[in-house]
C-alpha cells in the first residue's frame, strides 16, 4: 500500500510536534537520532528510493539499542522508558508498509505524547499535547475517510476532541486518583526545588542570585496582613561559629516552652506549597491554627511530616501580633552562644552604643540608628568577608544583604549578653490582583532576627529594614529593582510604568489561571477528592465507584437501545409490516429476493397462491401506497396491519 | 394521455415485431425528454424503429446519414452568400427537424459527431455568432454500429452521457422473423400510419411525467444503486449526479406510461440496463449483463 502523501506528510508533523517538547529532557542524542529519522522518513515521502532497506532498517535499529544502552538507564523508569518508546517511534517511521503500520506508529505517537506529562504538567504543555493530539487524531481521521483534506481532517478531529472533552472531565473528577507509583516519583526528587538552606554563611558569598522561581502562594481568607507584616517564617538559626549559621544541635525543649499568646487581628490564609527537597512550611509569622499533618517546632516554624515533593495546600491562621512568653535554659543558652570572646573592636562598638548599662530596647534601638545613621548600604553583591566576616561588615565593607545585616545584629545582642537568634524565611511576596493571592519567590528569601525580651518574648527586629526600608515595606520585586546590583528605588518614566504595569498584570492574570490549574488540577489526588466529592454529598468512594459502574452500564444500556431503536424506526414502521407479511410468505417457500420490487413479488406469488391473489393484491396496493405514493392516510396503515395480520398464505 | 401511449405502442409493435419491450424503452425515453442511441448491428430495424415513431408522433423527420467523410455544416447547416440581397443567409441543416435520425453515428469522425451532440445539449445551434433554436420538440435517435465493425469512431464516455438511454434491438425471435418474412413492406405500412400522438399531447406528457412522484423510500434506493456502481469494483467509474438524474427521469416516465402517479422500485429496474449500461461501461457490452449486479442492490 502506499499511503497518501498528504496523510504522511500530515502524520510525519504531527509526530515532529509531539517529539519536540521531550527535547526539553531527553538526552541530545536521543533527540537527534529521532529527528534524524524523521527527516530522512520526510525525504523518503517523495523519493522512496532513499528509504533504508532492510539490511539498514537493521543496522538502525542495533544503533537505536546501543544508544539507548548506552544512556545506562535500564528499561524501567520514567526516562528509560521515554527514551525506549521516542527511539522505537524514530524505527517504526522508516517501515510504513500498511495501513496497519500507520495505526501502530499513531498510538506510539500518542504515548509519547501522554509521557510528556510525566515531565512537565503545567497548562501552556497541556494545551500544546492536547493540540498535537488533536492533529495526530487528524490523521488518523484521514487514513480512514476517503478525502484527506488536512483542515476538513482538523475540524473532525477538533469535534471529537471537544465531544470527548466532559467525558474526560466528568472522569477525572470522579474516578478514583490513583496514588502513582514510588518509582514514577523517582526523578522528581532532583527536580524539587532547592530553598532556603538550613544553615547561612553570609561572608562567603558575593553574588546573591536572584531566582524568579515559585516558592509558595498565599490566599488570604480575609483581609491580608500589610507588607511590613508579612514575614513568613523558616528555619531558625542559632548556633554560630563565627562564619556560619546553623540550627542548634539541642533543640527538644518544645515541651517546657510557655505557650504564645495572641493579640490583634487573626489572618486565616491557605498556603499552596510548591514542590521542594526540605519539609518545611512557611507561615506567616507566628502560625497559631493549623490542620493535622502539619506541626510546630520549639520555633514557632511549620514541620510537614508529609513527603515534599508534591505540591500540597495547607490551611494556617496567623497572628502577627504575639507574645511567646518566658525562655528556657536551654533556649536561652542557645540564644547566647558566642564562638569566641569577642574581640575588643566589638566589644568598644557594643559599649559605644551602651549595650551594657542600659536596658535591651535602648540598645536596640541605637543600634539599629547605628546602622542608618553610619555608611552602610544594601546590596546584593557584597564584597567577600573570609575571616572575621561580622568585624569586617561592621567596620570596612559595610556593604551587605539581608543575611550581613541579621548575622551582625544577633552577634552584637549576644555580646550585649541578650538572647538572640537569627530567622530564615521569606520576606513580602507579590501580591497578584487578579487572583487575589500572594506569590512568593525565591528573590523573597529573607533573614532577619529575634531578640527574646522581659514580659515581650521573642520580638522581630529586622536591620535591613533599618537600612533599606524600602526593601522590607513596599511589595516589589527585588531583582526588578537592582539592575546593578545596588537598589535603585527611584521610580522610571511614567510610559514604561504604564507598560511596565500593564505587562505585570498581564503576567499576575497568567499566574492566577496557573495557580488555579495547579491547585484544582495537578493537586486533585486522592484526598481532594475525596473532600470534594464529600463536599457534593458523595462520601464512600467505593460505593461511589459501584454506583458510577452501574451508572455507566446503565447509560450505555440505554444509549444502545436508543440507538438501536431510531435504526428500527429508521426502516420505519410500514416497512416492519410489510417484513411480517413477506415472513409468512417465506414458510412457503416464497422468500422474496432483496432486490425484488413489491410488485415483482406480488405478481410472482400470485401465480403461486391464486387463492390469495386479492389479499396479496391489497396488501401490495397499501403497502405501495404508504411507502412510495404521494399521500397516504393513518387508516391505509391500520389497514395494512389489519390485512397483514388476517393474512394466510 | 395514457390511451394514446397504448395505441401508440400497439401501431408500433404492428411494424417492428416482437420487440415490445425495446419500444416501450424507446418511448419512455422520448416521454423523458431525452435522446435516444440505439447500437446493433445494421439490419435489425433501428431505422425503422425511428421513422415509425416519428410518423406516429407526428413530428418532422429527418435522416442524417454519417459517413467518414461528413462535416459539421452538413448536420448543422451554413451560411451562403445570397448574390441577390448581397448578404449572407442561413440555411438550416437536417438538424432543424424534431426528430432526428443520426443513422450510424460512429462512422463519423469525432468533430461530426460533436457538432450534433452539442445541438442536442443545448437544443441550439450557434453558427457564426448567432444562435438558432432547435424546433420544440427535438428528439435525436441514433444508431450506432457495434465499434468493432471497421472504419468507426466509438463515441467517448462524456458523449455517451447525453444519450438518455441506450437499447439493442437484437435479432427477432423465430415467430417474429417468420411473421416479418411473410408480411409486406415495412416502408409501405410506415407511410400508411396515422399520426396516434400528436405533439401538443407529446408535450402535456412530457409535463406530466416530471410531476410523477418520487418518494423518499425510492430515493434511499435510487442512492443505494448509485453508491453501489461507485463502490463496487465492478465498474471502472460509477454513476455520475447526472447519471443519477437520468435514472430518475426515466424511471418517472416509464411509471407515467403504466399508469401510476409514483415512482416504484421496479420501474427503477426497468430502465436501469438502458439508462445505466453505457454510463457504466463503454464498448459494446450487453447492457443487461453491466447491470445485473445492480439489479442484486437490496431495495429496502
Amino acid at each position: 500500500m502506499n499511503p497518501h502523501r498528504q496523510v504522511l506528510i500530515f502524520l510525519l508533523s504531527s509526530i515532529g510536534l509531539i517529539v519536540l517538547p521531550h527535547a526539553g529532557h531527553l538526552p541530545i542524542a536521543i533527540i537527534a537520532f529521532f529527528y534524524l529519522l524523521l527527516v530522512w522518513r520526510f525525504i523518503g515521502v517523495w523519493q522512496p528510493q532513499r528509504l533504508p532497506r532492510k539490511w539498514l532498517i537493521l543496522l538502525l535499529t542495533v544503533c537505536g539499542i546501543a544508544l539507548l544502552y548506552s544512556q545506562h538507564q535500564g528499561l524501567f523508569g520514567r526516562d528509560a522508558g521515554t527514551r525506549l518508546f521516542v527511539v522505537a517511534l524514530g524505527l517504526k517511521l522508516m517501515e510504513i508498509k500498511s495501513e496497519r503500520d500507520l495505526y501502530l506508529i499513531s498510538f506510539l505517537a500518542f504515548i509519547v505524547a501522554a509521557s510528556q506529562f510525566l515531565y512537565e504538567q503545567n497548562l501552556l504543555m497541556a494545551a500544546y499535547i492536547l493540540m498535537v493530539c488533536c492533529s495526530l487524531l487528524a490523521t488518523l481521521v484521514s487514513i480512514n475517510s476517503r478525502e484527506p483534506e488536512p483542515v476538513a481532517a482538523l475540524k473532525t478531529a477538533t469535534v471529537i476532541v471537544a465531544q470527548a472533552l466532559p467525558m474526560a472531565i466528568l472522569l477525572f473528577i470522579l474516578f478514583p486518583r490513583v496514588e502513582a507509583p514510588r518509582w514514577m516519583l523517582l526523578n522528581d526528587k532532583q527536580q524539587a526545588k532547592s530553598g532556603l538552606g538550613d544553615s547561612m554563611e553570609p561572608g562567603s558569598i558575593t553574588d546573591l542570585g536572584m531566582s524568579d522561581e515559585l516558592v509558595f502562594r498565599v490566599k488570604f481568607a480575609g483581609s491580608m496582613p500589610p507588607p511590613a507584616q508579612r514575614y513568613w517564617r523558616g528555619p531558625v538559626l542559632e548556633h554560630t561559629d563565627g562564619k556560619r549559621w546553623t540550627r542548634s544541635a539541642n533543640r527538644d525543649f518544645g515541651p517546657f516552652m510557655d505557650k504564645p499568646s495572641y493579640r490583634g487581628m487573626r489572618y486565616p490564609y491557605t498556603i499552596l506549597m510548591e514542590p521542594r527537597d526540605k519539609n518545611w512550611v512557611f507561615a506567616l509569622d507566628l502560625p497559631a491554627e493549623f490542620a493535622k499533618p502539619l506541626i510546630r517546632n520549639a520555633y514557632y516554624q511549620l514541620i510537614t511530616p508529609e513527603n515534599p515533593d508534591k505540591r500540597v495546600e495547607y490551611k494556617v491562621s496567623s497572628y502577627p501580633e504575639y507574645n511567646t512568653g518566658f525562655i528556657t535554659r536551654t533556649e536561652y543558652e542557645n540564644a547566647t552562644q558566642l564562638p569566641a570572646t569577642p574581640s575588643a573592636k566589638i566589644k568598644q562598638l557594643v559599649g559605644q552604643l551602651q549595650g551594657f548599662d542600659s536596658p535591651p530596647e535602648a540598645f536596640i534601638q541605637r543600634l539599629l540608628k547605628h546602622f542608618k545613621v553610619e555608611d552602610f548600604h544594601y546590596t546584593l553583591t557584597p564584597p567577600l568577608m573570609e575571616q572575621h566576616p561580622i568585624e569586617t561588615f561592621l567596620f570596612e565593607t559595610r556593604y551587605g544583604f539581608c543575611s550581613h545585616y541579621a548575622a551582625a545584629f544577633v552577634y552584637l545582642m549576644r555580646v550585649a549578653n541578650i538572647p538572640a537568634r537569627v530567622v530564615t524565611g521569606y520576606q513580602g511576596g507579590e501580591f497578584n490582583k487578579v487572583g487575589n493571592f500572594l506569590e512568593i519567590r525565591q528573590a523573597d528569601a529573607h533573614a532577619w532576627a529575634e531578640v527574646w525580651l522581659e514580659h515581650k518574648g521573642w520580638v522581630r527586629f529586622d536591620p535591613t529594614a533599618a537600612i533599606a526600608p524600602e526593601r522590607i515595606e513596599k511589595s516589589f520585586n527585588l531583582d526588578e529593582l537592582v539592575p546593578g546590583g545596588v537598589i535603585r528605588f527611584a521610580p522610571a518614566g511614567d510610559n514604561a510604568l504604564t507598560a511596565y504595569h500593564w505587562l505585570k498584570e498581564a503576567h499576575q492574570l497568567w499566574r492566577h489561571v496557573d495557580y488555579n490549574w495547579q491547585r484544582w488540577v495537578i493537586n486533585y489526588n486522592s484526598l481532594n477528592q475525596s473532600k470534594f466529592l464529600s463536599s457534593l454529598g458523595i462520601d464512600n468512594l467505593q460505593a461511589m465507584l459501584y454506583w458510577m459502574i452501574a451508572g455507566i452500564g446503565v447509560i450505555t444500556a440505554v444509549l444502545s437501545w436508543v440507538l438501536l431503536h431510531q435504526k428500527r424506526q429508521h426502516t420505519d414502521r410500514v416497512l416492519r409490516v410489510y417484513q411480517r407479511y413477506c415472513q409468512k410468505l417465506a414458510k412457503h417457500g416464497l422468500v422474496r429476493g432483496l432486490a425484488e420490487g413489491e410488485r415483482d413479488f406480488a405478481e410472482r406469488v400470485k401465480a403461486k397462491l391464486p387463492g390469495q391473489a386479492t389479499d396479496i393484491e391489497s396488501i401490495t396496493d397499501i403497502f405501495i401506497k404508504l411507502r412510495y405514493g404521494r399521500v397516504s392516510a393513518a387508516e391505509d396503515f391500520k389497514q395494512l396491519v389489519q390485512r397483514v395480520k388476517l393474512f394466510k398464505a | 394521455m395514457q390511451n394514446a401511449i397504448n395505441q401508440l405502442l400497439d401501431s408500433a409493435n404492428q411494424i417492428i415485431l416482437g420487440k415490445d419491450h425495446k419500444i416501450r424503452l424507446a418511448l419512455c425515453c422520448l416521454l423523458a425528454h431525452g435522446h435516444l442511441l440505439i447500437e446493433d448491428i445494421p439490419g435489425v430495424g433501428k431505422t425503422t424503429l425511428a421513422h415509425t415513431l416519428a410518423k406516429l408522433l407526428g413530428l418532422h423527420y429527418q435522416r442524417i446519414q454519417f459517413t467518414s467523410d461528413i462535416l459539421p455544416a452538413d448536420i448543422l447547416g451554413a451560411s451562403v452568400f445570397d448574390s441577390k440581397n448581397h448578404e449572407f443567409k442561413f440555411h438550416p441543416g437536417p438538424v432543424f427537424n424534431q426528430v432526428v435520425l443520426a443513422d450510424e453515428i460512429n462512422r463519423a469522425t469525432p468533430k461530426a459527431q460533436s457538432a450534433l451532440l452539442e445541438a442536442m445539449e443545448e437544443s441550439q445551434v450557434t453558427i457564426e455568432g448567432s444562435t438558432y433554436p432547435l424546433p420544440q420538440p427535438f428528439f435525436v435517435i441514433a444508431t450506432q454500429n457495434p465499434s468493432h465493425q471497421i472504419g468507426t469512431f466509438p463515441l467517448p464516455e462524456s458523449q455517451l452521457d447525453r444519450f438518455l438511454m441506450r437499447i439493442e434491438l437484437g435479432y427477432p425471435d423465430a415467430a417474429a422473423e417468420r411473421a416479418l418474412l411473410a408480411g409486406e413492406s415495412r416502408h409501405r405500412l410506415i407511410e400508411s400510419l396515422p399520426v396516434v400522438l400528436p405533439p401538443e399531447v407529446l408535450q402535456d406528457i412530457q409535463l406530466a411525467v416530471t410531476q410523477v412522484y418520487v418518494s423518499d423510500a425510492l430515493l434511499d434506493y435510487c442512492q443505494a444503486l448509485i453508491a453501489f456502481t461507485r463502490e463496487s469494483p465492478e465498474y471502472p467509474c460509477g454513476l455520475s449526479p447526472r447519471g443519477g438524474l437520468a435514472l430518475l427521469r426515466a424511471a418517472k416516465a416509464w411509471a407515467f406510461m403504466a399508469r401510476r402517479d409514483a415512482v416504484l422500485p421496479e420501474d427503477l429496474q426497468a430502465v436501469l440496463a438502458a439508462v445505466a449500461g453505457h454510463r457504466l461501461r463503454s464498448g459494446n457490452s450487453n447492457s443487461e449483463a453491466i447491470v445485473a449486479p445492480l439489479l442484486q442492490v437490496a431495495i429496502h
